[in-house]
């Protein structure tokens, strides 16, 4: 039923995120809300010769949102910032078109119940949106609204 | 389905007599009562939203990890409710796959629920076409919500 949403990763990451925790020695921040659901999020990244070195993440949200940047911050070390974004743009089309799933997206396919649920896309967003943020340096919190 | 819950507003016995039996005669609606004006229509309407507010209260009430946010004795048939460790948003949805509709997020009060520190509640609007059966219908599916996010 709602297993298909709720897959056990996503529960496990969602009540154990990875990665959780401020980051004093990062060189690239971001903010995001989602103000309908009173999520946030702040992302540390560090990247040393335009490769992810480590990320990081804190704040609060539904297990979706929680486990997607959880889950994000997993994917994201050692790529490049290119890689990075390229991950983002397919990881929104996994969300959001029926396009067949690649194995690329890895472990992210998990995410693939939420195109069925389209008031919840922005919660399995938030992160990545973030993400963007944070690497192009645009300074601005985001808001997914 | 439930049939459809009717109160017939009229102020002609006569046309509320054929217009209930009317309506009767058909399996998908049931003629709750009747009433000769407006004023006591709603008042009717109102008794019977507040027993499934009293319910509904009680029910939820008896839920461990649940908690209800906003129990003013005179208030209008709606359950907001938080859950210990899970999100609103993930037991609409799991409610909502069970066919249960219920609203979640700050229901258009942000200042209120900052001033408070809820960032969301879940909200079950109770009216005169809902039943005593789809509250029990809510609290079990609520038991899925905590089976799944425990």
């Amino acid at each position: 039923m709602v297993d298909d949403l709720y897959q056990e990763i996503i529960i496990d990451h969602s009540k154990r995120p990875r990665n959780c925790h401020p980051m004093a020695d990062a060189n690239r921040k971001a903010e995001g809300y989602n103000p309908l659901c009173g999520d946030e999020l702040k992302l540390y990244l560090k990247i040393e010769n335009d490769i992810v070195k480590d990320v990081s993440f804190v704040g609060s949200g539904c297990a979706i949102s929680t486990a997607s940047a959880s889950l994000m911050t997993e994917s994201l070390k050692g790529k490049s910032r290119e890689e990075s974004l390229k991950l983002l743009e397919k990881f929104h089309e996994l969300l959001t078109t029926d396009t067949p799933v690649t194995q690329e997206l890895g472990k992210l396919v998990v995410f693939c119940g939420v195109r069925d649920y389209p008031a919840r896309v922005k919660c399995a967003t938030l992160a990545w949106h973030t993400l963007k943020s944070a690497l192009t340096n645009s300074g601005e919190p985001v808001s997914t609204e | 389905m439930a049939p459809l819950r009717i109160l017939v507003v009229d102020d002609s016995v006569v046309i509320r007599k054929i217009l209930s039996e009317t309506l009767s005669s058909d399996p998908d609606i049931e003629v709750v009562g009747t009433a000769g004006d407006g004023r006591i229509g709603l008042a009717k309407i109102a008794a019977y939203e507040h027993e499934l507010l009293v319910y509904g209260t009680e029910a939820l009430s008896r839920i461990p990890g649940l908690r209800l946010i906003g129990t003013a004795r005179e208030k209008a048939a709606v359950l907001s409710f938080v859950m210990d460790g899970i999100h609103p948003h993930d037991i609409g949805t799991v409610l909502d796959r069970q066919g249960i509709a219920v609203r979640t997020g700050h229901h258009c009060a942000q200042p209120v629920m900052d001033r408070f520190g809820v960032p969301a509640t879940a909200r079950a609007s109770l009216a005169l076409y809902n039943t005593f059966a789809e509250i029990d219908a809510l609290v079990a599916g609520l038991g899925k919500v905590k089976e799944i996010f425990s």
